[in-house]
C-alpha cells in the first residue's frame, strides 16, 4: 500500500515540481496538495494522509508546526526547506513533526527520509562525547566502538560513531564495515546536505548503531575543513540520540573543534607505566580555560589493572582529577575481537571489560551506580 | 658556508604510537655518541614529547627558545646555545627538547624548526630526530633533509598494519626516495599471532632490522633514565639496537667488544 502524501508548498513552480517527484516515486501517492497551509489544516484531513510534507521557509508555517502535528496525528509530518539548519531541527523535534528534507528533493530521497526517521523521528539534539587523548595508542577507538555499541543495545536509540582520527582512523577496521563514503566526502558534501542524507554517509553497523569512517588514506585528512567538520557534527545532532568521536592524538584543529563542539570530552588514556599521568595533566591544564571544564571534562584510563576502586581513587590522586572511568587490561580478548572485525563486549559480555563499559555507558544514560568499583 | 660539511640526519618516524621511537631514537643517539661522533637528539614530539622524561632531563632552555631566538636575530642564532648536555655515563650528547608548555608547541613555525635543523647538522656527525606519529608539516620537512628515516612499525594487530601500510604507500607517492626509508620492525615476537612474512608482502618491501621484544628491559631503561646501549647489562635487544646502527654508520660492532658476544648470539651459533 502506497504512503498518502499531502504536500504544502508556498510556490507554484515548486510545488508543481515536488508533486512530479511524489507522483513518481514509488509507494507514494499524491493525495492533495496546497500553496496555503491554512488551506491543508482546514481541508487536509479528508484525504487521511499518512505524510504531510509542510514547506517551512514560507509565510509562518514553522509557527503552525504544532497544529499540524495535532490536526494529522495520523500522520507523519515532514518539513521542507531550501537548507538545513541545527535551529531548525530544534524548533522541528519541538513542534513533533517526524522529519526534515532538503528540497527539491528527489523519489530516493524522499523513500529514504521516510525510512530514515519512521523509527525515531528527527532528534531533539543528541548528547556528543569526544574522545581526546594526548598521545596515541590510549584504547580510545577500542572503547568507543564497545560503548557506541552498549548504548545502542540498552536504550534502543539511534547512536552515531564519527571517525575523526583523520589520518589514521581505525573504526572501519574494528567495526569491521567497508563503507562507501568517509568523513572526507560528507566534510565536502556538508554544505548541500541534509540529515537525512548525511545520514547516508553513515555506514550501519548495527541495529541503532552507525558509523562516518575516517579517510582511506592520511593525506586526504588535510582537505577536511574545521568549519566544514564542526558543521557535519551539528546536522549529527539532529540524528542520533548519542553521537561518540574517535579524534586524532594531541592538540590539533579537528580535536579542538570537537572538543569545543562536544558536550563531553573524555581525555582517554592507557596505564604502561611511562608519562600517561604527567601528559594528561598538562592537557587538563589547556582544558582548564574552559569555565565550565569541571562538567565537560571527563578523564578515562584503560588497561588497568587491578581494575577496582582503590585504583581509581589512586589514579585520580595522581592525576589531582577525578577519574571518571577505568577499564581493565583485557589484551587478549580486544585485540583479538578487532582483529577480527569483533566487538568484544559481544564476544566476551560477561568479561569485566564489557562491565566496565557497560557501566560506563549507564553513567552516561543516567543511571546512578552503587556498585561501581565491585564487579 | 655553502659548502660546510653536513652531518647525517636520522628521522625516526612511525604511523602508530607507542611503537618505541622515542625508547630507539634515545639509543641511536646514545650508541653514536659511544662511537664518539659528535650528536644532537630532537625531541619533535613537540607537545607530549618523551625524551627528557626517558632521559631523566630538566631542560633549562627549549626548541621554543631555540625557534625565537632564530626569529629575532639569526646572524647572532647559536644553535648549541639551546642544547642540553646528556652526560650521565660520560658519553655526552646534545638533545633540543620539546617546548615546555603545549601553546608553544601548538604555534611553533616549521620554516623555523627546518632552520634549527640545519644548524644542527653543521655542527654534528649524527642529528636524531624523534616524532610524533603523524604526517604533520613538521615531520615531513625532517622527512625530506633526512638522511635516513627509521619508519618503525610494530605488528601487534591488524589496524596498526593497515596504518604501516597506508603511511608506507603515502611516504612513496610523496617522492622520497625509497633508499632512504627504511622499514624497522620493533618488539618482534610480541603476543601476535600474524605472520611477519604476510606483512612484508602486504607493505610491498622487507625490513630492514628486527628488534626484538623485551618489555622488561625497555621498561627499566625508561625508569632508570639509563639508555639501553649504556647499560652494562647485555640483552638482546641492546645487540639489536647496536646492529642497527652500525649498518648505519657502517662500522660492524667491534668482536672484542664486552657484550658483541652475547648470550643470544652464542645460543645461535
Ligand atoms: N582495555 C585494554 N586492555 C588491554 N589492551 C587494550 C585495551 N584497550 C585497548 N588495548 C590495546 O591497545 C592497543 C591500542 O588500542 P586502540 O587502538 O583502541 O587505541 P587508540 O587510542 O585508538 O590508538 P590509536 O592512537 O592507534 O588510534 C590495541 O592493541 C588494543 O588491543
Ligand atoms: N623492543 C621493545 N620491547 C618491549 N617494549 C618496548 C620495546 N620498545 C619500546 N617498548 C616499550 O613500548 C612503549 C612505547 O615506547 P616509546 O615511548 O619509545 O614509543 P613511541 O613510539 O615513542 O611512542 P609515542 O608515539 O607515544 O611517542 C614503552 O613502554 C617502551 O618501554
Ligand atoms: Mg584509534
Ligand atoms: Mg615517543
Amino acid at each position: 500500500m502506497a504512503y498518502r502524501v499531502i504536500l504544502v508548498e508556498g510556490n507554484q513552480q515548486m510545488l508543481e515540481r515536488l508533486s512530479g517527484v511524489i507522483r513518481s516515486a514509488r509507494e507514494f501517492e499524491l493525495a492533495a496538495r496546497y500553496q496555503r497551509a491554512g488551506d491543508a489544516l482546514g481541508q487536509g484531513s479528508v484525504f487521511k494522509p499518512d505524510i504531510v510534507l509542510v514547506d517551512i521557509d514560507s509565510n509562518d508555517n514553522v509557527s503552525l508546526l504544532e497544529d499540524f502535528v495535532a490536526t494529522f496525528s495520523a500522520a507523519s509530518v515532514f518539513c521542507l526547506s531550501d537548507k538545513w539548519t541545527p535551529s531548525d531541527s530544534e524548533v522541528i523535534a519541538k513542534a513533533g513533526a517526524r522529519g526534515f528534507l532538503i528540497k527539491p528533493f528527489t523519489a530516493d530521497e524522499l523513500q529514504e527520509a521516510v525510512a530514515t526517521f519512521a523509527k525515531t523521528g528527527i532528534s531533539a539534539g543528541a548528547e556528543v562525547f569526544s574522545f581526546f587523548s594526548s598521545k596515541g595508542k590510549s584504547g580510545k577507538t577500542t572503547l568507543i566502538s564497545n560503548l557506541g555499541f552498549s548504548l545502542a543495545q540498552k536504550t534502543g536509540q539511534q547512536v552515531g560513531i564519527i571517525d575523526a582520527d583523520v589520518q589514521f582512523g581505525d573504526m572501519a577496521v574494528f567495526l569491521n564495515v567497508a563503507p562507501k563514503t568517509t568523513i572526507l566526502e560528507a566534510a565536502r558534501d556538508i554544505n548541500f546536505l541534509s540529515p537525512v542524507t548525511l545520514n547516508g554517509y553513515f555506514a550501519p553497523v548495527d541495529d541503532n548503531l552507525r558509523v562516518l569512517c575516517g579517510t582511506s588514506r592520511p593525506e586526504y585528512a588535510e582537505q577536511i575543513g574545521i568549519k566544514n567538520f564542526t558543521e557535519i557534527i551539528a546536522m549529527a545532532r539532529s540524528m542520533f540520540r548519542y553521537i561518540l568521536i574517535d579524534l586524532p592524538q594531541g592538540f590539533n584543529p579537528i580535536s579542538i573543534a570537537a572538543a569545543e563542539a562536544s558536550d563531553v570530552t573524555y581525555h582517554t588514556a592507557m596505564i604502561n607505566g611511562g608519562f600517561e599521568i604527567q601528559h594528561m595533566q598538562r592537557a587538563l591544564e589547556i582544558f582548564k580555560a574552559w569555565p565550565d571544564y569541571e562538567n565537560r571534562v571527563k578523564t578515562i584510563f584503560t588497561r588497568v589493572s587491578p581494575c577496582d576502586k582503590e585504583e581509581r581513587h589512586k589514579l585520580s590522586q595522581a592525576l589531582g582529577y577525578p577519574v571518571a572511568a577505568i577499564i581493565p587490561n583485557e589484551y587478549m580478548l580486544v585485540s583479538a575481537a578487532a582483529n577480527n572485525g569483533q566487538m568484544a563486549m559481544r564476544v566476551e559480555p560477561d568479561s569485566m571489560f564489557a562491565q566496565t563499559v557497560n557501566r560506563l555507558a549507564d553513567d552516561i544514560i543516567g543511571k546512578t551506580h552503587i556498585r561501581w568499583g565491585n564487579p | 658556508m655553502a659548502d660546510a660539511r653536513r652531518g647525517i640526519v636520522i628521522t625516526v618516524f612511525s604511523t602508530a604510537s607507542a611503537v618505541g621511537k622515542t625508547l630507539i631514537s634515545i639509543n641511536m643517539a646514545a650508541e653514536l655518541a659511544k662511537q664518539g661522533y659528535r650528536v644532537c637528539l630532537v625531541d619533535m614530539d613537540l607537545q607530549f614529547g618523551d625524551v627528557c622524561n626517558y632521559l631523566q632531563l630538566q631542560p633549562q632552555r627549549t626548541l621554543t627558545d631555540a625557534v625565537t631566538a632564530l626569529e629575532t636575530d639569526k646572524n647572532s642564532f647559536a644553535v648549541q646555545d639551546f642544547l642540553t648536555t646528556y652526560d650521565r655515563y660520560d658519553v655526552p650528547f646534545g638533545v633540543m627538547a620539546a617546548p615546555l608548555r603545549l601553546e608553544e608547541a601548538y604555534n611553533i613555525q616549521t620554516a623555523s624548526v627546518k632552520e634549527v635543523l640545519l644548524q644542527l647538522q653543521l655542527r654534528f656527525d649524527f642529528v636524531v630526530i624523534d616524532t610524533a606519529s603523524m604526517f604533520s608539516d613538521i615531520n615531513l620537512t625532517a622527512m625530506e633533509l633526512s638522511t635516513i628515516v627509521t619508519f618503525l612499525g610494530i605488528v601487534d594487530f591488524i589496524p596498526t598494519i593497515k596504518n604501516m601500510k597506508s603511511g608506507h604507500d603515502s611516504i612513496r607517492e610523496m617522492g622520497f626516495d625509497v633508499n632512504k626509508i627504511r622499514m624497522v620492525l620493533n618488539r618482534s615476537n610480541s603476543k601476535t599471532r600474524i605472520d611477519l612474512q604476510d606483512v612484508e608482502q602486504l607493505l610491498g618491501s622487507e625490513f630492514y632490522h628486527i628488534l626484538p621484544n623485551d618489555f622488561g628491559a625497555a621498561q627499566r631503561s625508561i625508569q632508570t633514565g639509563c639508555p639501553l646501549v649504556l647499560d652494562s647489562k647485555a640483552t638482546p635487544l641492546k645487540t639489536e639496537m647496536r646492529n642497527l646502527v652500525a649498518r648505519y654508520t657502517n662500522r660492524p660492532l667491534e668482536k672484542a667488544k664486552e657484550d658483541s658476544v652475547s648470550w643470544f648470539k652464542k645460543i645461535f651459533q
